[in-house]
């Protein structure tokens, strides 16, 4: 170790003697050298005056330090004027790289020592911990640098990466009501199947609310162990937990069994210094290039770029997560969980379980004990989260968190709340028995009465959401190794090049030859929603920031930007369905706004890649899509369909941006004109004229486009679009609505009739009838552009032009 | 090492346990407040039966009496150079831990003979020599004390196994 001159001495100071030469063993407090310096006294003299006298001391300087002297900087006669100028050189015996417990693990010393001469605390040295399941082992940062290089290297000629695994509704679900023992003892209850694999234990220190020993049962996320054995092979896996110590080694075992994936890689809140936050940095602290993480929560990870979010693995509806009374309080979710459809659709169809009815991912919204006020987990909170964190190492806080578990438990064993909510649906069941019975009679059919047994179960053992994360992990593990391969490929090349006797480039380090996961993960993540402008609507508490809100970052990763206001620029208006906000309003009136529910978003980011938004589609009423007819609002959307452009012919005046001629334009619309008049008349319906006025070209395509979209999203899913094409029909509100849509299927029909003219010569508009279906294919049969099924958005706008002016031909034609 | 020691302990005794029994109720709070606890210097092993109370003394204002017991007990104090018997804990790449009763000890790296490896391969992770030395969680070893530090509650060593005869037991 270097020495240099303190800080505390009286300079300038003169070298006067050396006591140690080169090579010389020195002991603690042994003098090193003696020094001068010169200061002014004030001294008596015998006619009681005092004068100031400039005067010389000696001094000698002690080693604080046990070693060898290795060298010198200094010799007799030097003069030091400042603090921090090379003294010495000693070589010390032992750095004390590694301490455990205040004690130096190689020389047995103890490191928290202080007495006159301690420059420094020797305990400082070592300050890094990086064990997993200690907090009194420490290392200096030489040495955590070194076992991080050792780790990486190992890791890289395994083709591993290092995986952390988060517990709670992650992997497992946790919930301390003896209910579920109960259910799990009677086959015959409903929810068996769903909790027959759900293991107990019991924590031995374990005293909460004074009741004698509480037990915790752990419901395994379907599919972990085949999720583990695979990820075994890519990843090496550390378990990281806001719970206890005890918990964490008992859930453990039981995901674990033969401690093979996790080994003593198990880190809890005992071990993490604070439990607000948890940190790559705790584990990795130099070097996090190839740590991936995987939790339900992004928040407590401050939005770490090597987090693959898992969606919430909620199992016991309305347990959460027992140990995140320590954490920040998640952000409630507005969006009705999707197994309540399930059970609807159970009691329509009366089958099984009917698992398969449920989307692929369950994303249950967060449980109703956590509050979403002033509950903000934005990257702007992180300050309030460091400084509530000063404030949470008091005694206090931990307390009051303790009571708040506490709490929690207690509800779950006093209440049994998921009990009673079993014994709700239960009697719905009942309900809708009798309903049935009563309406078998009626109709006198032969339907099954098996299914009359069968009650509805509270749990459902349905989730998927882990062979999702594994595709994405195994994704992630790929690019990473694709790209290490090929970097390294370089320096081979380099190596032919210099034995041919070329210049060959500097080889570069392993540092820069392995890749960074944190850069990889985002490159993937944007690829997902790149171009997207996410505006949200009644999802995000009023008074919050809607840019630093948990969703908003959350798609953010995912290469979509974040607007406040709706807009042309906007792709996807993400909404409550429950709620009609302005912003859904002013949202329907851009054909080319996908509004979807959140579920939409939550389907994107969990799977990452770019989900087919129909399905998630909100359904709007046509009035809505129409917009007001009031013309000062409609500003924008006439922006918007101008810049469309590309010949679509559906702005509201388009006709002079467009390439089209003005005469071509007013021809057609007249004969529009005429052709809805007239069919309206035919129809036989009272079409007041005020109506039919209204009914400009706007209004007319606008509604049009509705119709053509919703045909487009059947062709892409046939899955229920049928019912929500009826219902659409039956709310439209207006009776002009009702009317155009009937114009628009006789349009469709007498395109249809015209081209089987050809073969049969029965012109009768009545055969076709109005099913969409039909519709459909009609209109994939009569592309005249012979662009076949293919409504994509791209012809999107010339396929329509062209019908128009196909059935505007014919209808002429009809007429003469 | 054990010894076997004279100390003292102030018991507080809440009122509703006066009565015929209260030297019992006296005896079992002794047992159950001091064994296997650890004062930083040593841990109380085991309390030994003979011990003296003195008389009772109400405290103001609470009710409760106040007992001083003396009591001799068998107290365990390791030392520098001790060599001990105890389970290893935890195995990671920088050493191992040893649990000897009341005591945590350490065994680093540089402790450990040349010879034997640290493996992380291996599941779970273990330092072996590849013959029939193997460490990991669970061995039973024998580590002679290098350093020793004592907090208030609870006391650190450093181990080594770098001499003859120390390392891990055949069982």
């Amino acid at each position: 170790m270097k020495i240099t001159s303190p800080p505390n001495l009286r300079y300038p100071i003169t070298i006067s003697d050396l006591a140690r030469k080169p090579g010389d063993k020195v002991k603690r407090s042994d003098t090193l050298f003696t020094y001068d310096y010169e200061t002014y006294v004030e001294e008596g003299n015998k006619m009681g005056e005092y004068v100031k006298v400039l005067k010389t001391f000696p001094v000698r300087f002690e080693s604080f330090l046990d070693g060898i002297v290795e060298k010198w900087f200094i010799k007799i006669g030097t003069v030091i004027e400042r603090p921090g100028v090379a003294l010495l050189e000693i070589e010390e015996p032992c750095t004390h790289e590694t301490q455990f417990g205040g004690l130096c693990v190689n020389c047995g010393e103890d490191m928290t020592e202080i007495d006159y001469l301690t420059k420094e605390a020797n305990s400082e040295r070592a300050t890094v911990n990086m064990t997993h399941d200690n907090v009194a082992l420490l290392i200096s940062k030489k040495e955590a640098i070194r076992a991080e290089e050792d780790s990486k290297q190992r890791l890289l000629n395994a083709r591993k990466l290092s995986l952390i695994v988060d517990l709670d509704q992650t992997v497992i679900h946790t919930t301390c009501e003896r209910t579920i023992a109960e259910w799990k003892e009677d086959p015959n209850n409903p929810n068996y199947e769903a909790v027959k694999d759900v293991q107990g234990f019991q924590l031995a220190d374990d005293n909460v609310a004074h009741v004698a020993a509480n037990w915790y049962y752990v419901k395994m996320r379907p599919g972990l162990a085949d999720f583990f054995e695979n990820m075994s092979k890519l990843y090496e896996m550390h378990i990281y937990t806001m719970a206890t110590r005890a918990y964490a080694q008992e859930v453990a075992r039981i995901i674990d069994p033969q401690r093979k994936y996790f080994g003593d890689r198990i880190l809890s809140r005992d071990e993490n210094y604070t439990d607000k936050l948890k940190s790559l940095h705790r584990l990795f602290p130099n070097n996090t290039d190839l740590a991936v993480i995987i939790d339900d929560r992004a928040d407590i990870w401050g939005y770490c770029e090597n987090l693959v979010r898992v969606p919430v693995f909620n199992f016991f509806p309305g347990a959460g997560d027992i140990n995140a009374s320590f954490l920040p309080k998640q952000q409630e979710l507005v969006t009705q969980t999707p197994k309540v459809k399930t059970v609807e659709a159970n009691a329509k169809t009366g089958s099984g379980t009917g698992s398969e009815d449920t989307p692929a991912v369950s994303i249950a919204g967060k449980p109703a004990d956590t509050t979403s006020t002033e509950t903000t987990n934005g990257a702007v909170n992180l300050e309030q989260q460091l400084l509530s964190m000063g404030a949470g190492d008091s005694q206090e806080a931990l307390e009051e968190h303790l009571k708040e578990q506490e709490k929690v438990i207690i509800t779950q064993q006093t209440e049994r709340p998921l009990l009673q909510q079993q014994l709700v649906l239960d009697k719905e069941d009942e309900e809708a028995e009798v309903a049935d019975a009563s309406q078998t009679i009626e109709d006198g059919s032969t339907q099954p009465i098996e299914h009359h047994k069968h009650r509805h179960s509270l749990l459902h053992d349905d989730d998927r959401g882990l062979e999702v994360v594994a595709a994405n992990l195994r994704l992630i593990h790929n690019t990473f190794y694709d790209e290490y391969l090929k970097k390294r490929a370089v320096p081979h090349s380099g190596r032919v090049a210099e034995l041919k006797g070329q210049k060959s480039p500097k080889k570069p380090l392993l540092e820069t030859v392995a890749p960074d996961v944190a850069e990889i993960m985002p490159r993937l993540k944007r690829q997902t929603l790149n171009g997207c402008v996410i505006v949200f609507s009644g999802i995000i508490p009023l008074g919050m920031d809607v840019e630093h809100s948990d969703f908003a970052l959350w798609v953010k990763s995912f290469g979509a930007e974040i607007s406040t206001s709706v807009n042309r620029q906007t792709t996807h208006v993400i909404a409550n369905p429950d709620r009609k906000t302005t912003k859904v309003k002013r949202a329907a009136r851009y054909p080319n706004i996908q509004i979807v529910n959140a579920e939409w978003m939550f389907q994107c980011c969990t799977r990452w890649e770019h989900v087919d938004e129909t399905p998630y589609l909100i359904e709007l009423d046509d009035a809505d899509r129409i917009g007001s007819p009031v013309e000062g609002l409609d500003d924008d959307s006439l922006d918007a369909s101008e810049e469309e452009g590309g010949g679509g012919g559906v702005g509201d005046e388009p006709s002079v941006q467009l390439a089209m001629s003005d005469n071509e334009w007013s021809s057609m619309r007249d004969e529009l004109q005429d052709f809805l008049n007239e069919s309206s008349d035919t129809d036989g319906a009272s079409a007041s004229d005020s109506e039919s006025v209204r009914s400009t070209g706007s209004t007319q395509s606008e509604s049009k486009r509705s119709k053509k979209r919703k045909r487009r999203n059947k062709t892409e899913s046939n899955d229920g679009s049928e019912a929500e094409d009826s219902d659409a029909s039956v709310s439209s509100a207006s009776r002009l609505e009702k009317k155009k849509r009937r114009t628009m299927e006789r349009v469709t029909s007498l395109t249809n009739v015209t081209n089987a003219d050809k073969s049969s010569g029965l012109p009768s508009p009545e055969t076709t009838g109005p099913e969409e279906d039909q519709v459909d294919d009609e209109g994939k049969v009569f592309d005249p552009q012979g662009g076949g099924a293919d409504l994509d958005e791209s012809d999107y706008d010339d396929s329509l032009e062209a019908m128009m002016a196909a059935e505007f031909e014919k209808t002429a034609s009809d007429e003469e | 090492m054990f010894f076997i020691k004279e100390l003292e302990k102030t018991i507080q005794l809440h009122p509703s346990y006066f009565g015929p029994l209260i030297r019992s109720h006296i005896h079992r709070e002794l047992l159950l407040k001091e064994e296997g606890s650890s004062t930083g210097k040593f841990t109380i092993v085991c309390i030994l039966d003979s011990f003296e109370i003195s008389d009772g003394q109400v405290i103001a204002g609470s009710g409760a009496a106040e007992y001083t017991v003396h009591y001799k007990a068998i107290v365990w104090r390791p030392y520098k150079g001790e060599v001990m018997d105890g389970i290893v804990t935890s195995v990671i790449r920088a050493g191992f831990f040893v649990e000897c009763g009341s005591l945590q000890a350490f065994v680093g790296r540089a402790m450990i003979p040349t010879d034997i490896k640290f493996d992380a391969n291996a599941t779970p992770a273990q330092w072996t020599d590849n013959g029939d030395q193997i460490i990991e969680k669970g061995t039973h070893i024998r580590i002679k004390i290098k350093g020793l530090r004592s907090e208030v509650d609870k006391m650190f060593a450093i181990g080594t196994m770098k001499e003859d005869y120390l390392g891990p037991l055949q069982q």
